[in-house]
């Protein structure tokens, strides 16, 4: 194992998960290291450095959501859950709290890896502050507040910029209607979900070349929207 | 006829009374020639008023002072005038009405006291009997006794259709009808406008906006019901009417609960479900894409132990789904049992290696020293052994094994399932073979659903499956199975032939 290899902390209670994990990853350049509760990881998460989170929720010791709230607390470390549960409720609520993505079990290691990656490309961009986002066909630039198709502008209002800002900012990952009410509405704004449908339709309007089967802005149905990279899982 | 001859009883006795005074002040008069009389009719006047009332009181007033004026000087002879004469009569009058409406007032009083303490016994005996109730059936029966009683007479309860409610009763058309009528004009301010049906009263049965159905009640005689008796029924009526909204409300609450109860399994199976299947499969799907895409990359052991995993989540997820169809069975009562003899150690041996392999960790040293052939069936058995292995090798501690004895005890074999986990605090003991239920101290993830099968399956084979915490300084849950033993070969055959 050397130092270049990133790291991934895997918290799950199930060791067949772990075991069955943990080749791929491996396998696929990263270091795995697994903690069976959610103390343990909050602790391994504490102690040392970690890239990215494989989280599941339903731990021994405490929810996982629990866990994500309290590393939230203090760090940005990408977060992906992979659960059994398929409650959108739940799937929002971790969202909510911090996560990056959320992957349902049972889930194949290719998709896993490519959610990973865009978790890890994520950060980078938003960490690295570039000025310029690229995915397909979609081009912005952000000090010029510019929007490109194919080279072509388009021209959006400011809450279509936000919106897509706001997408192109976490792009590969969930934002939840919650999310994006804060970052167009602002944080304290009272706005109903169908306010940001209205908004999302608008913004294919714009993009998309068939909105009505958009590739572009994607629904998570009941969750929220998320920006296409160009490496889709 | 009754009546006329009471009243000529009482005018009667009264003229009994003067004339009864009359000899006295004659006997009187003879022995002292004193003319003072008055005072001796006079209490003729006052018994009369105290013992007959007001109207015998007058009369015999009216005789008392012509006969004391036939008596006084001048002797018999009729003759007014004197301001004496006025006097006693004023006297006679005056404690004549006094005492004849004091006492009258005094007997009333001691009539509405009876009529009271009757009311209230019968209120308190009706409001008794519906505080215990809470089926309707049985309220609306008590309701018609109760009312019966107060309305000294017959009385029904009929439902808002105008249909008896009460058995072993029979009511007109009419009746029926007009109750009908009541009960579908909803509830009202019934206060003061009864309604009556051949001699029926009705009172709607209402409690807040509800109507749940009439009351009728009709009085033996004509003068046996009387205003106060009115009072008392209209109150009973409504007080009913109270108890029946109330078994209304307990039987809406009960089902409501139920509800939710049947809603809360409903939720757990689901996340049971979605829990103990998808782990299981998640392992699969990681292990065998992690097999195609990388297969070539792996070295031989990780390829193995892939292929291993896949495998034996495989396994699990079967377990898992006996334990589905299994509990499934159990509800709906259509699990079958198989009776026959069967070698414990046999089983036992699989359940064991089956769970240790699934867990890859820890030996569960078995004895079975002379182990009796078990009736029953052993694939139930094995099942039901592997639930509480799995349950025993999930909670112990790494560094710990789980033992495992088999012995006959008497007429019995007895498995027994020790471990050196964390135990179950005492109050839970019996719960944990509930469905669903998870110790309060249960520090990994799982469903709950194990131990209840384990249980449902060891009790469909005649059995029984208990549980308690191991004897202190040591620690850990011991789980006890015991099973009938077969019978002797001779018996056996008996039994045979006796079936």
């Amino acid at each position: 194992m050397t130092e270049s290899l990133s790291r991934l902390l895997l918290v799950d209670d199930e060791p067949q998960i772990v075991r069955a994990l943990t080749p791929a990853l491996s396998a696929a350049g990263y270091a795995v290291e697994a903690a069976e509760t959610g103390e343990a990881a909050i602790t391994a998460l504490a102690s040392e450095p970690f890239e990215l989170v494989i989280l599941d929720l339903g731990l021994p010791d405490m929810d996982g959501k629990a866990v994500i709230s309290r590393v939230r607390e203090w760090s940005e470390i990408p977060i992906i859950v992979l659960s059994a549960r398929d409650l959108e409720s739940e799937k929002i609520a971790a969202l909510d709290l911090g996560a990056d993505d959320f992957v349902n079990k049972p889930v194949g290691v290719g998709e896993l890896l490519a959610r990973i990656r865009a978790c890890l490309r994520g950060r980078e961009r938003r960490f690295n502050a570039q000025p310029r986002f690229r995915a397909g066909d979609l081009e912005i630039n952000f000090p010029a507040r510019r929007v490109a198709i194919q080279g072509e502008e388009i021209r959006l209002t400011p809450r279509e910029y936000d919106l897509l800002r706001t997408l192109a900012r976490y792009a590969g990952r969930v934002v939840t209607h919650k999310q994006v009410i804060s970052a167009v509405w602002g944080p304290i704004a009272q706005v109903d979900a169908q306010f940001v449908r209205v908004l999302v339709g608008q913004l294919r309007q714009k993009l998309e070349a068939e909105p009505s089967s958009p590739r572009i802005v994607l629904t998570e149905p009941g969750i929220g929207y998320r920006l296409a990279t160009d490496e889709e899982p | 006829m009754k009546r006329l001859l009471r009243i000529l009883l009482r005018y009667g006795a009264a003229a009994l009374i003067v004339a009864a005074s009359t000899l006295a002040a004659e006997a009187f008069y003879r022995v002292t020639h004193s003319g003072r009389l008055s005072s001796i009719f006079l209490i003729g006047v006052l018994v009369t008023a105290f013992v007959l009332g007001s109207g015998p009181s007058l009369f015999a007033t009216g005789l008392a002072f012509l006969v004391y004026m036939f008596l006084v000087d001048p002797r018999y002879e009729l003759t007014f005038g004197s301001a004496d004469d006025f006097n006693t009569l004023f006297v006679f009058l005056a404690v004549a009405i006094l005492t004849s409406s004091l006492t009258g007032r005094v007997r009333d009083e001691a009539a509405r006291a009876i009529a009271r303490s009757r009311a209230t016994a019968a209120l308190l005996e009706a409001t008794a009997d519906f505080a215990a109730a809470l089926d309707e059936a049985y309220i609306r029966a008590r309701l018609s006794h109760h009312l019966a009683a107060a309305a000294r007479g017959e009385a029904v309860v009929l439902d808002a259709d105008g249909r008896l409610a009460t058995e072993g009763k029979q009511v007109s058309q009419d009746l029926g009808a007009a109750a009908a009528a009541l009960a579908q004009a909803g509830p009202s301010n019934q206060a003061y406008v009864p309604v009556v049906v051949e001699g029926w009263s009705l009172r709607v049965l209402q409690a807040d906006d509800a109507v749940f159905g009439v009351a009728a009640w009709r009085a033996a005689g004509p003068k046996a019901f009387r205003d106060e008796d009115r009072a008392l029924v209209e109150v009973l009526a409504d007080t009913g009417a109270a108890a029946i909204a109330r078994a209304r409300l307990a039987r809406a609450k009960s089902e409501a609960e139920t509800l939710a109860r049947t809603q809360a399994l409903r939720d757990a199976l689901l996340s049971s479900i979605s829990h103990d299947l998808r782990t299981p499969l998640a392992a699969i799907v990681a292990s065998s894409s992690s097999l195609q895409e990388f297969g070539a990359d792996f070295p031989p052991e990780v390829r193995r132990d892939l292929a291993a995993t896949i495998q034996e989540e495989a396994e699990r997820l079967n377990i898992y789904v006996g334990n589905l169809l299994s509990m499934t069975k159990l509800e709906g009562g259509a699990l079958n049992v198989q009776k026959i003899a069967f070698n414990m150690g046999e089983v036992l041996t699989r359940a064991t290696l089956r769970q240790e392999k699934l867990h890859r960790l820890r030996v569960a040293s078995r004895t079975a020293p002379g182990a009796p052939e078990v009736l029953g069936d052993p694939i139930l058995l094995e099942q039901a052994l592997s639930n509480v292995l799995e349950n025993a090798l999930r909670y112990s501690p790494a560094d710990t094994g789980v033992k495992l004895t088999a012995e006959g005890d008497g007429g019995e074999a007895v498995i027994r399932i020790a471990d050196e986990g964390p135990g179950v605090a005492d109050a839970d003991l019996d719960r944990i073979f509930e469905k669903f239920y998870r110790a309060t101290n249960a520090p990994r993830s799982g469903t709950g659903l194990g131990l209840s099968i384990a249980r449902g399956l060891v009790e469909g084979m005649g059995g029984s499956v208990e549980a308690r915490n191991r004897p202190y300084p040591a620690h850990g849950l011991i789980v006890t199975f015991r099973l009938p033993v077969a019978l002797q070969d001779s018996e056996e055959e008996q039994n045979r032939e006796r079936a």
